[in-house]
């Protein structure tokens, strides 16, 4: 069994897939995707845009605390994310908008781990933010702005387009 | 309808719906915008909910909401005149509208005024659910549409 059928099947047994295509959960499900990345730049970016150097009248600490309402809107978008990907796996998997999309992902991911193992401890006492904690911020940002656009884009890519890096 | 179905086929129109890169580029300029402006009301409704928000910290950000309301502003004006029909026959199109200039009105008093949110936790509330609001009915227009293109009536 191939893993879309695997996935189509899962999304059928669980009932998401008639779940997500009642009138409404489809787009209600985009509009909390929406919020949730809204969530996501208003801690994630915002810090990040304070470690580059904008609103410095907030401390780091002070701004770094609204990550927490940045975990749910990650929470928010994986959710509805996964009810997207399982009920349509064909439409994502041999996307090219979607597979950049991850891979963006990925480097946001691998940014986050060098950014609070190495340069996050060293950013706090300091009085100028060290240039590891700039570069982690910027890689961020343009990180984030990659999983937004890409996303965006995933709607012009349909089967029976159906190519992709791995396609061939 | 007849001044839509004329707007459909003016230069500019046609441009932003047929020159293939255009209009993804133009949507991606929107949610940007977007994810900019609802992200630092996120921010102040954050420190108004905490009761943290001092006089004048948000106002650091402001030009970068200004910078993106231009953006979504400019691209926003331009997906409506690659389908102008679609969203003026649509009454969700004028609620969004009116969502979004409740928002920066919100947005305008909790920052400048904290001491307005003698309600903290009901003032971050009602801005969020604003701003949710506003993309839910956005969102919505690519669902509600009775028309497309009101060329395509006659």
């Amino acid at each position: 069994m191939s893993a879309v059928t695997a996935i189509e099947a899962f999304a059928a047994d669980s009932g998401v897939f008639a779940f997500m295509n009642t009138a409404w959960a489809w787009p209600l499900a985009e509009s909390i995707h929406y919020l949730g990345l809204s969530l996501l730049l208003g801690s994630v970016g915002i810090v990040d845009a304070r470690l580059l150097g904008l609103g410095t009248r907030i401390s780091i600490a002070g701004l770094h605390a609204v990550t927490r309402w940045g975990m749910f809107g990650f929470a928010f978008n994986v959710i509805t994310g996964i009810a997207f990907f399982v009920s349509a796996p064909d439409q994502y998997l041999y996307n090219p908008a979607f597979q950049l999309k991850i891979a963006c992902m990925l480097l946001a991911f691998a940014n986050v781990v060098v950014f609070y193992g190495w340069a996050w401890p060293r950013a706090h006492g300091a009085s100028e933010v060290p240039v590891a904690a700039k570069v982690c911020a910027a890689i961020s940002l343009g990180a984030w702005m990659g999983v937004i656009s890409f996303g965006r884009l995933i709607t012009f890519y349909r089967p029976p387009e159906h190519w992709c890096f791995w396609c061939g | 309808m007849e001044y839509f179905a004329w707007f459909e086929n003016t230069a500019l129109s046609l441009w932003v719906r047929e020159s293939p890169p255009v209009f993804p580029a133009l949507l991606i300029a929107h949610v940007l915008g977007m994810g900019v402006i609802v992200g630092v009301n996120v921010l102040l409704a954050w420190r108004v909910s905490r009761r943290e928000l001092q006089p004048g910290e948000i106002a650091t950000f402001v030009p970068l909401v200004w910078l993106a309301f231009t953006a979504s502003l400019i691209s926003g004006a331009l997906l409506l005149a690659a389908y102008p029909a679609k969203a003026l026959t649509n009454p969700v199109f004028y609620l969004k509208l009116a969502l979004i200039a409740l928002g920066f009105a919100l947005f305008g008093a909790l920052r400048r005024r904290p001491r307005v949110a003698h309600w903290p936790l009901a003032s971050a509330a009602a801005l969020l659910l604003v701003w949710f609001a506003a993309i839910t009915t956005g969102r919505l227009l690519a669902y509600t549409n009775t028309v497309l293109l009101a060329s395509h009536l006659f």
